[in-house]
């Protein structure tokens, strides 16, 4: 049941990335892009990653991706004319699939791609509890950095975005 | 779970031990504060504040240079404290503090509001520093990303131009591909060192140490090498080294020029560092294939970065690709550096070297900029020798050492470089690095001609395409003949500073 369950989720995440890529009206690569990310909070459900599963339907699914609609559909994009590959690009392209078939291949014949023991592994605490207190206690430091990361961003915004026009205090 | 598990954990918080950090964030939210409190009259001194504060700073922990934390790890093992790591955040300082003269300078030409800009200087720094110390990828990861959002930000801060606006942009993309990359790395390092089917496997993978001792006990991982050659694509796109020096150019003529600058010296700097940790400490157990791809990076970016540069016209991308081939020489440090223990300090020196002969040239660049920052062609240089001998002579000899003319700082510092090197016995790269050295002459030299040889004759129908030079004011007189000064002072002594930095 665990394996059907595993390639219905991964198949229907591969499908919809391959949406994301193929489709031209950029709602529906974002409506797609959004399904993936439920397929990848699916399979991390299997996991039992339950919190990384529930933060990336809250925070990427719920948040970031509405942003994207929000800004693609306030932008109103036209279907404007899709140029046709250059022959240089055409060129890099079969080179790209040419490296990435050559590392996936790798990855399967010289991986070593087992799959672990499960009773080794180390009990790791997937709940929230432990993340908060790991937050507050060990990775404290990166916590308050993160929180200096936001700030700078929020400062970013409001110097890129905001309108001078009538400020007296610039010179 | 109580309340003393809690306190014990957090024990090892000891925040005594970045205070300079903390110093620098206190002081740019104070900075936000005195603009929300001050009169607009007396905003103009907000600027000089940020500045004494930076100076204060760094004479602190010039004064305490080797506090008792001093060799151990800190925020339960997050960061290490150790020489080196010293050393850097002294450089970092004196980088946000000349960036800061700059920026009095090159801010004045802009309708701009400024505080905001020292604030992210700051920020920027504090996080650099933080990098420079780390010995987790937690750590190492959000640092480097609070660096990069900075100079998003700092690289568009020109809004009104376009080409600051497209550098912004390419700057974006690119930054996220590279953080990708990291990422990748790091996500494939940390499954690989947790799998419990493999020796000395262990559950805290991000921490250095702990990594460290897994990568020695499997020492031929594919999947791991895989995690270390993503991780050192991700840190080759800090530094620009070819195949990854492709957003340099355009970034860095569309940047502020103080900007360029921190790019150039700051973030390549702080690139270094820890490449420098990752590649002799961390995957010193994969030295067969780390050394490989840094010696190819390494070769094909002097060649690059020494040929692009051969044809430009704009300053801001001439020095940009020829920061390029800075790189590839301290590139060559850093593979010296896995044999030979002087090449450690003799990428330090060469670093230092570096700082002070870039903001050298970059103090005279926003002097001699108008209004359009990232219009600054060579042709903009004529007649400079004759206006102001001042400027054309801290040009010459920034110029000058970053092409590595004896006697001065730069020369020394690749002199160092390429003994190390050749002590590691990289003959032909070291071959390869002198003919990108003399490459590097031709179109140094080509600058320095425009400054002294050109002479300038106005046409007569049309108005000065030149623009208007800024007159050198006290403060920024004072800091570029300082900064010619020590360019000339460390090539002839090096001190103990030269000593400490090579003989270890």
């Amino acid at each position: 049941m665990a394996q059907i369950l595993f390639y219905a989720f991964a198949l229907f995440t591969l499908a919809c990335a391959v949406g994301v890529v193929v489709n031209k009206n950029a709602v529906n690569a974002a409506m797609c892009l959004l399904l993936a990310l439920v397929g990848v909070a699916g399979l991390f459900v299997q996991l039992d990653a339950y919190l990384l599963a529930f933060l990336l339907l809250l925070v990427y699914a719920g948040a970031v991706v509405a942003l994207f609609l929000f800004i693609v559909m306030l932008l109103d994009t036209k279907d404007t004319a899709s140029r046709g590959f250059r022959k240089v690009s055409t060129f890099a392209s079969v080179f790209a699939l040419g490296l990435l078939a050559t590392g996936v291949s790798a990855f399967a014949l010289r991986g070593r791609l087992t799959t672990p023991n499960p009773n080794l592994a180390a009990a790791v605490g997937t709940d929230l509890k432990h993340y908060a207190y790991q937050l507050f206690t060990t990775y404290l430091l990166p916590v308050q950095v993160i929180g200096f990361l936001l700030l700078i961003a929020m400062l970013g915004v409001i110097v890129l975005s905001k309108r001078w026009e009538g400020l007296d205090d610039i010179k | 779970m109580n309340l003393e598990v809690v306190k014990l954990a957090a024990a090892d918080n000891q925040w005594g031990a970045i205070f300079p950090e903390l110093m620098l964030a206190c002081l740019a939210l104070a900075l936000l504060g005195l603009e929300i409190v001050l009169p607009k009259k007396l905003h103009v001194y907000i600027p000089d504040f940020a500045l004494s504060g930076l100076v204060g700073t760094l004479a602190g922990l010039l004064f305490n240079f080797r506090p008792a934390t001093l060799g151990h790890d800190t925020f339960n093992g997050l960061l290490h404290h150790s020489e080196p790591g010293q050393v850097m955040r002294a450089f970092f300082l004196l980088v946000a503090i000349l960036v800061c003269v700059l920026a009095r300078v090159s801010l004045a030409k802009q309708k701009m509001p400024r505080i905001e800009f020292y604030h992210l200087v700051l920020i920027v720094t504090g996080a650099m520093m933080l990098l420079a110390q780390s010995n987790h990828f937690v750590m190492l990861f959000v640092a480097l990303e609070t660096v990069t959002i900075g100079f998003y930000i700092l690289v568009s801060y020109f809004r009104t131009s376009t080409a600051s606006l497209e550098a912004g942009l390419k700057y974006l993309v690119m930054g996220a591909l590279s953080s990708g990359m990291l990422l990748f790395g790091i996500a494939l390092l940390y499954g690989v060192a947790g799998n419990p089917d493999l020796p000395a496997h262990t559950a805290s993978a991000m921490n250095f140490n702990a990594l460290a001792q897994f990568l020695a006990a499997n020492p031929h991982h594919f999947l791991a090498s895989t995690g270390i050659v993503l991780v050192l694509a991700g840190v080759a796109f800090k530094i620009g080294a070819f195949p990854f020096q492709i957003w340099v150019p355009d970034v860095y003529q569309g940047a502020p020029t103080p900007v360029t600058a921190f790019l150039a010296v700051g973030s390549k700097a702080a690139g270094f560092a820890v490449l420098l940790i990752l590649a002799r400490d961390v995957f010193a157990s994969y030295a067969w294939l780390v050394m490989p791809v840094l010696t190819a990076m390494a070769a094909a970016t002097i060649v690059f970065g020494n040929l692009a540069a051969l044809t430009q016209h704009n300053v801001k991308r001439l020095i940009g690709l020829s920061g390029v081939s800075h790189a590839g020489f301290l590139l060559l440090g850093v593979v010296a550096s896995a044999t030979v223990p002087m090449a450690q300090g003799a990428i330090y020196f060469y670093l230092f070297a570096y700082l002070i002969a870039s903001f050298a040239v970059f103090g005279v660049m926003t002097h001699v900029a108008g209004a359009n920052d990232s219009d600054q062609d060579l042709d903009h240089y004529a007649g400079l020798a004759k206006e102001s001998p001042f400027l054309a002579a801290v040009l010459a000899i920034g110029l000058g050492s970053l092409a590595g003319i004896p006697p001065l700082a730069g020369f020394m510092g690749k002199l160092f470089i390429f003994i190390s090197a050749f002590q590691g016995g990289a003959r032909w790269l070291l071959a390869l690095a002198a003919a990108g050295v003399v490459i590097s002459i031709y179109y140094y030299f080509g600058w320095i001609k425009a400054a002294f040889f050109e002479q300038w004759t106005p046409p007569a129908d049309t108005a000065d395409p030149r623009p208007a030079r800024t007159p050198v004011s006290f403060v920024s007189g004072l800091t570029l003949g300082s900064l010619a000064l020590a360019s000339v002072l460390l090539g002839f002594y090096q001190g103990p500073l030269g000593q400490w930095l090579t003989m270890k």
